[in-house]
């Protein structure tokens, strides 16, 4: 065979201990320069990112580094426990101790962190959290509290799950999308649905910073914002309400595009993505100035 | 916002919302086992839509009280239903989903029978893009 169309993206596992439990988790990275640690959306997995791990202007600038959370892709449950003897129900707590420990073991310095959807929300628990360990963060689709997705539906033994994840996720996503870009995220969610309701479990239930933006020190770890207008679960609005309460927080509204922006439509995506990073860097200098 | 409808009386667009579902080919591929009853109530209009095995076998046009009987209801206004007709429908008029959380859409009755049947039911729901307005 000739010309053979190998992408530049490499994947690796890694070991790593959180909490007493063992995991062993897959990333996908591409590029060099600062980390860009990648969160993809509750349910799903890291080729939600396969569009930025390929997109030369943002790799030849960044080490993008997106995972798999335990129990999505290709990162399995805890190696240590019966975990099957147990519910998954995500915490606050456990998720940002994971990211912090992944991003020790990887030895990121000044790694920024991206995530959407419940990837948003941790973003601001890790600003909240360890501002000191994070060069800052983008909350995709993310906001202080969203409630209302913890639905027994996901899993329910008497619908097709697969369907019931992908197809209850599709009005997430905008209709100027490719339709083609689409289907893939359809697809990603029919694969996720034993992970999807214990990962809402953080989203909608144990996920709640109200009354407590005040306290993210947006100065030492920047917040930048962006939500696509045809979310119908964390609306432009309630992004910008939670920007608006941290300190050096900013939002970008990001039109025609819906809840899973990198995955739905990444050639959409980057321009704003551009734009955050440069937002980002900016606030950096102007405080480390 | 004041959207147009396509469709001149409630039979015609019964007809043609029919037409539009048998002969789309993601149903065909995927409806072997769509089989389900519902109402569409755009409050100025209704219809009991019935599928057996991805086939739409009847839409019921202003149907009366006790004429047929349906296992889940999505239900909004007229003006919302004349949102999705649109063919690229504004932010929170393009699923049941989203109208649901953020506008007047009521999901009812038998919801289990919906996520059953959850993939063809959003097919034909986006549909309405095509064929147009209920309403």
């Amino acid at each position: 065979m000739s010309n053979p169309k190998i992408s530049p993206v490499t994947g690796h596992y890694v070991t790593i201990d959180v909490d007493g439990l063992e995991y062993k988790v897959f990333y996908l990275e591409n590029g060099t320069g600062q980390p860009l640690v990648c969160q993809h959306t509750a349910g799903c997995h890291n080729h939600q990112w396969r569009g930025l791990l390929e997109d030369e202007e943002i790799t030849s600038d960044y080490r993008v580094i997106a995972y798999d959370l335990p129990r999505h892709g290709k990162s399995d449950p805890p190696e240590n426990t019966e975990w099957w003897k147990e519910e998954y129900q995500l915490s606050a707590d456990h998720y940002a101790n994971f990211i912090i420990a992944l991003c020790d073991a990887l030895e990121l310095e000044d790694p920024i962190f991206m995530g959407s959807s419940f990837g948003g929300n941790i973003a601001l628990q890790l600003a909240l959290r360890r501002p000191d360990r994070f060069a800052g963060v983008l909350s995709v689709e993310g906001a202080d509290y969203s409630p209302g997705f913890y639905l027994d539906w996901w899993q329910h033994p008497h619908a097709n799950a697969a369907q019931v994840c992908a197809s209850g996720t599709w009005d997430l996503m905008a209709p100027q999308s490719p339709e083609a870009d689409r289907w893939k995220t359809w697809f990603y969610y029919s694969q996720g649905s034993e992970s999807f309701k214990g990962d809402l479990h953080f989203y909608s239930v144990d996920h709640d910073l109200r009354g407590k933006l005040g306290d993210i020190d947006g100065e030492q770890c920047p917040v930048v914002m962006m939500t696509g207008e045809y979310d119908y679960l964390t609306t432009p609005e309630d992004s910008e309400r939670t920007a608006n309460a941290i300190t050096n927080g900013s939002f970008i509204n990001m039109p025609e595009i819906g809840h899973f922006p990198m995955s739905e439509n990444h050639p959409v995506f980057r321009t704003y993505l551009i734009q955050a990073l440069e937002s980002l860097q900016k606030k950096k200098a102007s405080v480390t100035a | 916002m004041s959207a147009q409808t396509s469709a001149p009386t409630a039979e015609a667009w019964a007809e043609a919302f029919a037409d539009a579902s048998n002969n789309d080919t993601e149903i065909q591929a995927h409806g072997k086992y769509f089989t389900c009853s519902y109402l569409l109530d755009a409050t100025d209009r209704s219809y009991v839509i019935q599928v057996e095995s991805g086939r739409v076998t009847h839409v019921t046009a202003n149907p009366g009280p006790l004429d047929v009987a349906y296992q889940f209801a999505i239900r909004a206004s007229a003006d919302t239903w004349r949102e999705f007709g649109q063919p690229v429908p504004a932010p929170m008029f393009h699923g049941i989903w989203a109208a649901s959380f953020q506008r007047d859409m009521k999901l009812e009755g038998d919801i289990l029978v919906l996520m059953q049947n959850l993939r063809c039911v959003t097919r034909q729901v986006e549909l309405l893009r095509v064929v147009g307005s209920p309403v």
